[in-house]
């Protein structure tokens, strides 16, 4: 037999336990872990001190956490980006895209992607983040691992219009800095591609192998016919 | 009007003004920074003195929330009724205020004063808390049916067949008090408590204290009980189509009904202003007095922090099937037990009658309890799964 209201002195036990800890253990603070990755000494000390330098809200290591993710970018191999895109244009993530902030335009003619084979790539690639959610789904719909997520979040900007369209440019982003602000998530889709690529692979070779025999096995029966048309005449 | 009436009025009425929009400020504080803490977030920290970076625990953010509320604009929607519309804030801020007016607080100042201005001296100062109380319930209908807005009526709806339901309880247990005093005057009310004979160290007033504590959620619709509010259905119930100064007015006032149902259950229940050193420093009681008040918000911010929302009809079923039998029992109880300690004066008389109420009160409860869970039946959804 339960106290009457018992259920709800455990449910303050256990928030008073979550209030006293939270003054005590930094460990719970998973939330918020305010710009971790900048040393005390170069915080804005008062206002008008910040941004300190143009362009400073889009450094390559705005990162808070490695769980952390606000808007997509596109993610390109090492060498020059236009010429290592991962992106093909599918546009599979523009008709996906829940508040539909994407905006591509697909390439007319084709062009060599990193791993040597013509592909299209996008012309336009826009993502208005003032209208995108954050909800991973262009990344988790990508095909071709071209679309993750960024974790840069100093994004104030003059322009309210044209600064929170961010085009093709400034949405491509290196595999090492992938690396840098998500590394196991980046780490464990490296394995998986890798995998991936492995298995096709092997995959193509047995089919080849399997046609080479069919073919031989063919040529073999082929002969035989012959052989007993032969003997028959 | 004389002078001197003039003058005791002022003297009793800005004091108010200035101090409990000024606690408002600082509980809003507290109550962000409380939730934080319970949520293992960290809770305003930038804000306190401008141009440093000096957070003072971010102190200064009331402050800079006011100056935002302020300036930001007004928005009337084009279907609204724009008198009630601009009314309604304002009549939830003043019953409120009322209420405050008459709270027994001795405040140092009240030595000035030619004599207690009359109307402070209410002889059924109880009544009136209740009367003006209900006053409330109008405020934010109003805002409802003139926003024009299919949510706005709803949380408006439920704010008043909600607040109607919470009243009877709310009253009923402040009967007890009223009962053993004999006397509807706060002030009576609270001398009778003086000396540590809070009424909350009875079990009748024990109960009570808890039934009016669980009503007073209700009336202030503060979490679990805040439907007309509930983001997660209706937006922000009643006071969705309101921006600005206009919705401060409402925060303002819903946290100022805080105070003042606080401030009531602390002189019905928890002794108004008496507490320890009394003797050596008279002054101590208005501190002992917002103290009281300020612990009894604090377990207001601890409950939102750790309850969610009951169901409509989950609601409904508590005030009606439990509280209020419980009320009823409760008063029973209270004046058998005064009886029997009238007829048979002594102490043992006395651990007898508190024993068998408390164990009274807790079968009951508990019976209730069993009852309403026995009886509830599933729940049908007429346009759900």
């Amino acid at each position: 037999m339960s106290i009457l209201g018992g259920g709800i002195f455990k449910g303050m036990a256990v928030t008073l336990r979550n209030f006293v800890g939270s003054y005590f253990s930094k460990e719970r603070f998973i939330t918020t872990n305010e710009y971790s990755w900048r040393p005390e000494s170069e915080l804005p000390q008062s206002i008008g001190d910040y941004p300190k330098e143009e362009g400073e809200q889009l450094s390559d290591t705005t990162t808070v956490n490695h769980y952390s993710r606000n808007f997509p970018m596109l993610l390109h191999d090492t060498g020059e980006p236009m010429d290592t895109i991962r992106c093909v244009a599918c546009q599979i993530c523009e008709r996906e895209c829940p508040p539909q902030c994407i905006y591509i335009e697909k390439s007319t003619e084709k062009k060599e992607n990193a791993d040597g084979k013509p592909q299209f790539y996008p012309a336009k690639f826009d993502i208005d983040v003032s209208v995108c959610m954050s909800c991973q789904i262009c990344v988790e719909v990508c095909p071709f691992d071209a679309i993750v997520m960024n974790s840069q979040f100093e994004l104030s900007t003059p322009d309210r219009f044209g600064g929170l369209l961010v085009r093709r440019d400034g949405l491509l982003k290196s595999n090492d800095y992938y690396h840098k602000i998500h590394p196991q998530e980046a780490a464990t889709r490296d394995e998986r591609m890798a995998a991936d690529k492995a298995a096709k692979e092997a995959k193509k070779k047995a089919a080849a192998e399997k046609a080479k025999a069919a073919a031989e096995a063919k040529a073999a029966a082929a002969e035989a016919a012959n052989e007993s048309k032969e003997d028959t005449e | 009007m004389s002078l001197e009436l003039i003058k005791d009025i002022l003297l009793a009425t800005v004091p108010l003004l200035v101090i409990f929009p000024s606690l408002f400020a600082f509980t809003t504080w507290m109550e962000r920074k409380a939730l934080a803490r319970i949520q293992n977030r960290i809770g305003p920290n930038k804000i306190g003195i401008p141009c440093t970076r000096i957070g003072l625990f971010g102190l200064g953010q009331p402050a800079a929330d006011g100056i935002k509320m302020i300036f930001k604009e007004d928005i009337v929607p084009r279907g609204a009724d724009k008198l009630f519309h601009l009314l309604a804030p304002i009549l939830a801020l003043i019953p409120a205020m009322l209420i405050l007016c008459f709270l027994p607080i001795e405040f140092p100042w009240g030595k000035f004063m030619s004599g207690k201005v009359q109307a402070f001296m209410l002889d059924s100062a109880v009544i009136f808390f209740f009367a003006i109380t209900g006053l409330n319930t109008l405020a934010i209908f109003m805002a409802g049916w003139a926003s024009r807005n299919k949510y706005s009526l709803l949380g408006g709806m439920r704010a008043v067949a909600q607040m109607v339901s919470y009243e009877i309880p709310l009253v009923l247990s402040a009967v007890i008090v009223v009962m053993t005093v004999g006397s509807l005057n706060a002030e009576k009310i609270a001398e009778a408590q003086a000396g540590f004979s809070w009424f909350v160290f009875s079990p009748w007033g024990l109960a009570a204290f808890i039934v009016f504590f669980i009503a007073a959620l209700a009336e202030t619709n503060r979490s679990p009980f805040d439907l007309p509010e509930a983001e997660s259905e209706i937006i922000a119930g009643y006071f969705t189509e309101y921006s600005g100064f206009k919705f401060a007015l409402f925060f303002l006032g819903e946290y100022i009904a805080m105070f003042a149902i606080s401030g009531l259950a602390v002189t019905l229940f928890l002794g108004a202003g008496d507490g320890p050193f009394l003797a050596v420093a008279p002054w101590l009681s208005v501190v002992w007095f917002i103290a009281k008040i300020f612990g009894l918000i604090a377990v207001m911010i601890w409950l939102r922090g750790t309850l969610p929302r009951l169901r409509v009809d989950q609601l409904m079923a508590f005030a009606w099937k439990f509280l209020l039998p419980l009320s009823i029992f409760n008063i029973l109880l209270a004046g058998m037990s005064h009886h029997v300690t009238v007829a048979y004066p002594g102490t043992t008389a006395q651990v007898v009658t508190w024993t068998l109420s408390l164990v009274g009160m807790y079968v009951m409860a508990k019976g209730l309890d069993k009852i309403s869970r026995s009886t509830a039946k599933p729940r049908e959804y007429l346009y759900a799964e």
